[in-house]
């Protein structure tokens, strides 16, 4: 009996080393996962095979959030590049009661009266897909090239800000990754420190 | 005709205190910000200490220069009169502000943030001088509110200044900046698989010392920190960041030893252990 309970203890401690273990870094292939959205449809990253797309950690109270949405800057980056042909996940990891949390139809409610147009909102309230990722703060921003590769992990741009009026002189390393990686180019600026508000996973 | 009246006053009243509330951010009921003098004038020729005091409602916190996982440091724009210049802040060592999987490094209940201000040479001592800053910053308990405060204080110049009220408070401050590390220590830091191996020849001392990586993304911030005792010291282990892209020249921070006093630690790291660099 003490034996199992050791054993077990073992088998316990040797998973949760090989989660906290496992971190995707730039160049390793991204996990897969797979998630309902706010329209009630499962999607599964590896469906997106020869296609780029982007992962949006997103929370709708997080002031870092609402600079990007109530600016437009979100918006105007997800038309943009869902235009050619990218897809474009906006994440949501805060759990029930949390700063963030949305029902399928308080975000698809939010998405029209903000004009998002991100591909699909994934609704990931047990945080799954943010740990998963390792996603720390409202917004940090994932790519993942057409071979299913991280590309790029870390903050939307360089200005580690509140202040909507930075958004115009802050280096989009979103849109600088895409452009680099759509033109075969090597990515300048692969990671950088995540910034904005905590993900709000359930403790 | 009495309804009516009754309506319009609490229409005025609405809209005083909508007014009343909007010349207030809403983080001002989570936190006091002033702006303090260690004495009471500038004296001609000396500089002069000021600095930014932060109270804290309980479970509110602020940040430190590198703020870690989430949130952001305060920033001080100072306005001050002309021929006059402020010295960086002097940031106190900070908490280690753990909420797993993150952990953020930064102020619970007070802090302040001085700053020296050097007055021009050739200063007349009749005229009283203004010291002014804005100041940016984000307070957070589970949730996060971004603040802007515009502060200032009036000085007068006089040949001889003395401490006021607040000397206290700077005094306490000053013992929590990093200090050079003493002279008999020997610290090294090492690059080893996918960590950086701190090697700290600092004498024994109760409990085990903590860094605070000064740059960001050098180390996964919310990783224990294993202490391990060598002969003469310990021997640090801090788990390498997944977003290091190259190997890292050198490692600054603050290494908090079991006293609570803190020192600053910058040292090359070498690529190998058999061929370590120190800082002495």
């Amino acid at each position: 009996m003490k034996q199992n309970l050791w054993c077990g203890l073992f088998v316990a401690l040797l998973l949760i080393y090989s989660i906290s273990a496992y971190a995707q870094k730039i160049g390793d292939p991204a996990p897969e996962f797979q998630a309902t959205d706010s329209n009630g449809q499962t999607h599964r990253l590896s469906e997106h095979r020869g296609k780029f797309v982007v992962l949006e950690w997103h929370n709708n109270g997080c002031p870092y959030t609402r600079k990007h949405y109530e600016s437009g800057n979100m918006q105007r980056l997800q038309k943009e590049w869902t235009a050619l042909g990218v897809i474009w996940f906006t994440v949501i990891s805060s759990a029930p009661g949390q700063q963030g949390y949305v029902t399928a139809q308080q975000e698809n409610d939010y998405l029209k009266q903000m004009n998002g147009s991100p591909t699909a909102a994934l609704l990931d309230p047990q945080g799954v897909v943010g740990r998963l990722y390792s996603a720390k703060t409202t917004p940090h921003m994932f790519i993942i090239n057409s071979a299913g590769l991280l590309i790029y992990d870390g903050a939307i741009d360089s200005k580690a800000t509140t202040d909507k009026a930075d958004i115009a002189t802050a280096t989009n390393y979103v849109s600088q990754a895409l452009e680099e990686a759509m033109a075969g180019k090597p990515v300048t600026t692969p990671t950088s420190r995540p910034y904005g508000c905590s993900v709000k996973y359930a403790h | 005709m009495n309804r009516l009246v009754w309506f319009f006053s609490v229409g005025a009243v609405g809209l005083a205190l909508a007014t009343l509330t909007s010349a207030h951010s809403p983080s001002d009921q989570h936190v006091k910000i002033e702006l303090i003098s260690e004495q009471d004038g500038i004296v001609p020729h000396g500089k002069i200490w000021v600095g930014i005091r932060f109270d804290l409602q309980d479970g509110w916190h602020t940040y430190w220069v590198n703020p870690g996982d989430s949130g952001e440091a305060p920033r001080i724009e100072w306005e001050l009169p002309e021929g006059f210049a402020a010295g960086a802040i002097q940031w106190p060592y900070p908490e280690r502000l753990s909420t797993p999987p993150f952990a953020d490094f930064g102020y619970e209940h007070q802090v302040l943030l001085i700053a020296a201000v050097q007055p021009p040479p050739g200063i007349k001592d009749e005229k009283s001088q203004r010291i002014a800053a804005r100041v940016h910053y984000l307070v957070c308990r589970d949730v996060c509110i971004p603040g802007q405060k515009q502060l200032e204080l009036t000085l007068p110049v006089k040949s001889l200044a003395v401490a006021g009220s607040n000397v206290q408070l700077f005094e306490a401050t000053r013992r929590r900046l990093p200090q050079p590390a003493p002279e008999s220590w020997k610290i090294s830091a090492a690059s080893l698989g996918d960590e950086f191996v701190l090697n700290l020849i600092i004498g024994r001392s109760a409990g085990a010392p903590q860094f605070f990586p000064l740059e960001e993304e050098q180390i996964e911030n919310a990783a224990p920190q294993t202490a391990n005792t060598i002969p003469g010291g310990f021997r640090l282990h801090l788990k390498k960041s997944r977003h290091l892209m190259k190997p890292l020249s050198r490692l600054r921070g603050v290494l908090v030893v079991g006293s609570g006093k803190a020192y600053r630690v910058d040292v090359p790291v070498s690529q190998s252990s058999s061929n370590v660099h120190t800082q002495s």
